[in-house]
């Protein structure tokens, strides 16, 4: 029986057994803040290849009747009344979300430790982080508890925490995946991600649910084009020099990623990218003057919490955002406000917007000259929960190497790289636009020079535990 | 960044600060600001702004009602107060 069909059959035949074996998993793990298979599994009426796996769900993205709390206080019990359209086509393909996963407050984070609801913990070791801002999500699929799940990247938020959790993270091309029913935070840099263990399923996920929808004008069809462009073989990639930034772990990573190309005969040539040094300030700048204008709408009247007694409104609204938000959240709020204030917009959003400009630009000319860009996701594995790890301000710097994708708004894929010191790493792929199919081609060349391994405590799944057939890595590796 | 632009700032964006996160946020605030300041020395002469990194055109649609039954009565079923098909909403002046 193949994983795909051990899946279906546990939540179709035995969904009592998976919920058992979900919840003592995520006991430990805290993955989900709210898990509940029976309430959206049908039937499936298709007999396609995604028909009865189950789906976990970031919770910032709307699945109807689950709540949409994107981590934070301010939203309380709110309930989505509708899937977003990426939910909605995975359901016509036959998926069933199973539940909503922990996230750093509104996706800001880079440890799910921002999450003012739950702590998630790492697969591979409890007392680290799960990166974030995806954290519970790449959990849910590490832990084995679900196949497959969506996230979202606004500037790492998929491949950070797959990397840290040793599965595989895709942010698509902006637009390639609808954004509508992902709450907002920075609208020009943010996509819907999909993680996974499996490269083939990430294919066919994005597959189901990519495309034109009406309800997001950002969103984008793959212009035919480019089509027979992505089939063609992987000639030259080139890796970003940048080794003496990285822990030892993420070093050994990047290491071993070389030598899966070379065995993979694709040739390698060795490159520094200059906008690499401004690309945080650029991402940070542009991301809180987004999120200030997108947070907006929390003021404890449309939605969620609000104060039991107020002067007036004004009162009213300042109290629900003070209490209502975190201290994350606050510090982009008020930063993005000031960089988009008269005065200092020139200086600071302006500026960062021609930035942007720079890096599409030199971005463009590595892809002129080759198939891909290698490089690190981050540059430590995964770090210890609190005091021991890194700071707030560490951990944005850290986000150099993500947020270029976001930046030029292409795609990038985390794959795994091994596991090093007891803690896997990953290795992010970038491409061209709608270059995802060559991302995936890669990652399968690669593999064989590098398998992914599960995290002893949590192997094998869940499907394959409940049902007693092998594992995703069990009996032939 | 001066304790007064801060101040300012929070007010602009509808936040109330006591002391103690007045002080936490000038710190943090003012940790970014200064790191940004690395974006002073890009060369951007005579580069766009770019707002969105792949559109090439405004992207129009017809302005024609797509009526939505099902997510009307979704969202009217989690409404605390109800007239008719109408939201009651609490006194707040």
């Amino acid at each position: 029986m193949s994983a795909a069909e051990s899946w279906k059959r546990l939540i179709l035949d035995a969904p009592e057994q998976y919920a058992r074996v979900v919840r003592e998993r995520d006991e430990r793990l805290g993955a989900f803040l709210e898990f509940d298979p029976a309430r959206r599994t049908v039937a499936p009426a298709t007999g396609g290849s995604l028909a009865g796996l189950p789906l976990a769900v970031k919770d910032n993205i709307a699945v109807r009747g689950f709540r949409l709390t994107c981590g934070s206080r301010i939203l309380g019990d709110h309930v989505a009344p509708y899937d977003a359209t990426v939910v909605a086509r995975l359901v016509d393909a036959g998926m069933i979300p199973v539940g909503k996963t922990n996230l750093d407050e509104f996706g800001m984070g880079s440890s799910t430790d921002n999450s003012a609801l739950a702590t998630t913990s790492n697969p591979w070791d409890l007392s680290r982080v799960a990166g974030g801002s995806s954290g519970g999500s790449a959990v849910a699929v590490a832990g084995g508890m679900v196949p497959v799940a969506l996230g979202s990247d606004t500037g790492g938020s998929v491949r950070q925490p797959a990397a840290f959790c040793g599965v595989y993270g895709l942010k698509p091309t902006y637009g390639r995946l609808s954004r509508y029913g992902l709450v907002a935070y920075a609208s020009s840099l943010e996509t819907i991600g999909i993680i996974a263990a499996d490269t083939g399923l990430i294919a066919e996920v994005l597959r189901a649910a990519e495309g034109v929808d009406l309800h997001d004008q950002t969103s984008v069809g793959l212009p035919a084009a480019r089509v027979a462009e992505e089939e063609r073989p992987l000639r030259r990639v080139a890796f970003l020099s940048c080794d003496a930034d990285l822990d030892e772990p993420t070093r050994a990573g990047y290491s071993r990623m070389r030598e899966a190309v070379r065995a993979a005969k694709v040739e390698a040539t060795e490159i520094d990218l200059a906008t690499a040094e401004v690309a945080v300030s650029a991402y940070y700048t542009i991301a809180a003057a987004e999120a200030s204008a997108n947070l907006a709408r929390f003021n404890g009247i449309r939605y969620g919490e609000r104060p039991i007694y107020a002067e007036n409104p004004e009162e009213l609204v300042r109290t629900a955002r003070s209490e209502g938000f975190g201290e994350e959240v606050l510090l982009r709020i008020l930063l993005g406000t000031y960089v988009l204030r008269s005065g200092f917009q020139e200086q600071y959003y302006q500026r960062a917007q021609k930035i942007r400009t720079a890096i599409r630009n030199e971005l463009q000319s590595i892809f002129d000259g080759h198939d891909l860009l290698v490089l690190p996701v981050f540059p430590v594995a995964a770090f210890p929960h609190g005091e021991g790890g890194l700071s707030p301000f560490q951990q944005k710097l850290a986000d150099r190497f993500t947020t270029l994708a976001n930046l030029a708004a292409v795609p990038a894929l985390s794959i795994p790289a091994g596991v090093h010191g007891g803690l896997p790493v990953g290795i992010q792929v970038m491409g061209p636009a709608f270059s995802e199919g060559r991302l995936l081609r890669f990652a399968d060349q690669v593999r064989s020079g590098i398998p992914v391994e599960a995290p002893p405590d949590f192997s094998p799944d869940a499907a394959a535990l409940a049902l007693a057939v092998p594992g995703r890595d069990e009996g032939g590796a | 960044m001066h304790r007064d632009e801060l101040r300012i700032t929070a007010e602009l964006a509808l936040v109330e600060l006591d002391a103690s996160r007045l002080a936490a946020f000038e710190q943090s605030v003012g940790e970014l600001l200064a790191h940004f300041a690395v974006m002073s020395t890009c060369d951007v002469t005579n580069l766009p702004a770019t707002t969105h990194a792949l559109a090439e055109e405004n992207r129009l649609r017809a302005d024609e009602a797509r009526p939505d039954p099902e997510l009307a009565d979704g969202i009217l079923e989690q409404a605390p107060d109800l007239e008719d098909r109408f939201i009651s909403i609490p006194n707040v002046l």
